[in-house]
């Protein structure tokens, strides 16, 4: 009962809404000519500012197309960014893991040096030794 | 994306309803037509590359904030046009029912043709007085709603409040019209 009251009631105000909407706009006909051409100036001057749609073509797009890659073009989207540097950081990274091989590839062969000499027969004390240097000097002459 | 000539057509229906809403708002001539001519303009300047479907309510929000910003810029410029708590949601009307204080005759529905120009001219005089004496937002709500034919929710949206709100609004200015209207004889 009282949901129909309430759907009557908005039946009504839309009702009495369109009617006074009905009086509004026969009322505009009847603007003044100088309003009218006011309004006619307004409107050819707002649509002579409009703004230019943005329409790439295919050889502004490859003409562009490098620059916008290196300088991050304006107007590109966050995941266009994104995928723009993925290859950098691929390449940082590929670099940090060629020197860590490098640096762990030269201490084995100064640990393999190391090894060969403390297992040697000869002890390593004997090499600081000036009789044992003498002794290499005189067999060697 | 909305072509020049949509543009053209779309600001072309609209405008005369939009400078008749600003002087209800600004009660001045020369502000509305200032203020019809900023909205076109910022319409054509950062929307002129829009979808032609979503042109009506970015064109109502632009036109809502000229107004606004006009408003501003008078309170700024003097104290004459200080009534800006035309936009606070009035607290008025209590117990009124639209069902016993307006009923529509069904059968009373004349043709606009048979009416007296004169008597068509002060009536509308009257409503135009009526919807200018409306509080703000209330104005505002109404006009969108039924003047522009927008639904609650694009009211809301246009607006930036809630859709009860609206429905507030609307129903209080429906009653407050229909009141001032049958007061003084005039019947639709």
């Amino acid at each position: 009962m009282t949901s129909n009251h309430a759907t009557q009631s908005e039946q009504l105000q839309d009702r009495f809404g369109r009617r006074i909407a009905a009086r509004l706009s026969a009322g505009t006909a009847e603007l003044s000519h100088d309003v009218a051409e006011r309004l006619r100036a307004a409107r050819v001057q707002a649509v002579a500012r409009r703004k230019p749609a943005v329409i790439r073509t295919a050889t502004a797009a490859a003409a562009s197309g490098g620059a916008a890659t290196l300088t991050f073009g304006e107007g590109q989207s966050l995941w266009n960014r994104i995928a723009s540097v993925l290859p950098l950081i691929a390449l940082v990274a590929g670099l940090f893991v060629i020197q860590v091989a490098q640096d762990e590839h030269r201490a084995h062969e100064v640990a393999e040096v190391d090894a060969a000499l403390l297992t040697d027969d000869l002890p390593p004390a004997a090499y600081a030794d000036p009789g044992f240097i003498q002794f290499l000097k005189a067999s060697k002459d | 994306m909305a072509t020049e000539r949509e543009l053209s057509d779309f600001l072309k229906s609209v405008e005369k309803r939009a400078f008749k809403r600003s002087v209800y708002h600004v009660r001045d001539e020369e502000a509305a037509l200032d203020i019809v001519q900023d909205s076109m303009m910022k319409l054509a300047e950062h929307y002129g590359d829009k979808p032609v479907t979503e042109l009506p309510m970015l064109f109502q929000r632009i036109l809502s904030n000229c107004t606004l910003d006009w408003f501003r810029r008078q309170k700024t410029r003097n104290a004459l046009f200080s009534n800006m708590s035309d936009f606070e949601a009035s607290t008025e009307d209590g117990d009124f029912d639209l069902l016993e204080t307006f009923a529509f005759a069904e059968g009373s529905q004349q043709a606009e043709s048979a009416e007296d120009t004169t008597r068509r001219a002060q009536m509308l005089r009257e409503i135009e007085a009526q919807i200018q004496e409306l509080p703000g937002r209330q104005r505002e709500a109404f006009l969108m709603r039924y003047w522009e034919d927008m639904d609650v929710a694009e009211t809301a949206a246009a607006m930036g409040c809630s859709e009860g709100s609206v429905k507030t609004h609307c129903s209080r200015a429906v009653q407050a019209l229909s009141k001032a209207l049958k007061a003084k004889g005039i019947q639709l």
